[in-house]
């Protein structure tokens, strides 16, 4: 119960800042996200000439008020899907956010099942050897004697 | 059953790997180094790869298979932000005016905004059309950066050279006019 508290409340503090970042997206955060598509780093890594055309060309679609969304439409219409950072959340770029999810996934259920299986295959604890009666009568004499 | 189970999951993790392994031999055998600039540093004079692209000016698309067999060819890659490029596409600008009726001049404006790149030709008053190879790709198959790269491409479709020298620009000019 507290758990799912804990994550509406998070829900409700992300939620806000996402859209605030989509409506009103900054310059920096903006060229962390896009490439520069000549020195293959982001923008804000670089000052090559090729980026400081795209830093001033965000500047201003910034300033005319364009979403986030807008502003990366475009460059992908000018440029390509490889002047995206990251790898677009449809079609085969999917394939890049799933897979390491799907591989800890996979990892996490082999790992489980090999603990499963080596705790069942542990050797029981020995049992208490059964002596024969005689044995054990005799093993009684022979250590009260020894007390004694 | 556990035993065939493990083999599996061994079969499986080397299969995994092996496929990996391949994936980064491709990768590198398909890497950039081979286009058009490398092939002829080797002495080799590879046909002209094709591209089908749109024109800067917005008047449809060059498709440079078309060409083949009609004009000899003379492409510039440049962009509208690298500055070496202002001095060569002048120079073909006026060799256009010479031999624009025996060869044909294409810009390729790569890796840049179409609407610089538009600005850029008006500004510098070049006249030969263009086409947007904003990805790149196209400049990829030809070697890759850096830019200003002009190639000249005989009638016939093949690579004749790349002008690394200023003074080779007449010598390639008449070399593909009478090819």
């Amino acid at each position: 119960m507290k758990l799912i508290a804990l994550v509406c409340v998070a829900a409700l503090l992300v939620v806000p800042v996402a859209r605030a970042s989509e409506q009103h997206p900054s310059q920096a955060e903006l060229e962390g996200e896009v490439m520069c598509p000549v020195c293959g780093t982001t923008l804000d890594q670089s000052s090559s000439p090729a980026a400081q055309q795209i830093k001033r060309a965000i500047a201003a679609w910034i300033t005319a008020g364009h979403t986030k969304s807008e502003i990366k439409s475009a460059l992908v219409a000018e440029y390509g899907e490889s002047i995206l950072a990251a790898p677009p959340r449809h079609g085969f770029g999917l394939l890049a956010w799933w897979l390491p999810i799907g591989g800890i996934v996979v990892a996490a259920v082999v790992v489980g099942l090999g603990a499963w299986r080596w705790s069942r295959a542990r050797e029981p604890a020995p049992r208490a050897v059964q002596l024969d009666p005689a044995v054990e009568r005799r093993l009684d004499d022979e250590l009260r004697r020894f007390e004694g | 059953m556990a035993r065939s189970a493990r083999l599996t999951a061994q079969a499986l993790a080397v299969a995994v790997v092996v496929g990996l392994l391949a994936l980064l031999v491709w990768r590198v055998a398909h890497d950039d180094n081979t286009g058009v600039s490398q092939a002829l540093d080797s002495g080799r004079h590879p046909t002209a790869p094709a591209f089908d692209l749109n024109r800067l000016d917005g008047r449809g698309r060059i498709d440079l298979a078309t060409l083949r067999g009609k004009k000899p060819m003379v492409l510039d890659f440049w962009a509208s932000w690298c500055v070496p490029c202002i001095q060569e596409s002048k120079r073909l600008e006026a060799a256009q005016k010479r031999y624009g009726d025996q060869i044909a001049f294409i810009g390729v404006d790569t890796k840049d905004f179409s609407e610089d790149a538009r600005r850029w030709q008006r500004k510098h008053g070049i006249t030969y059309p263009s086409v947007h190879d904003g990805s790149g790709k196209v400049l990829a198959k030809w070697g890759g950066l850096p830019i200003p790269k002009i190639f000249f491409v005989s009638r016939s479709g093949k690579v004749v050279g790349e002008l690394v020298v200023e003074e080779d620009l007449p010598r390639y000019l008449r070399q593909i006019a009478a090819s």
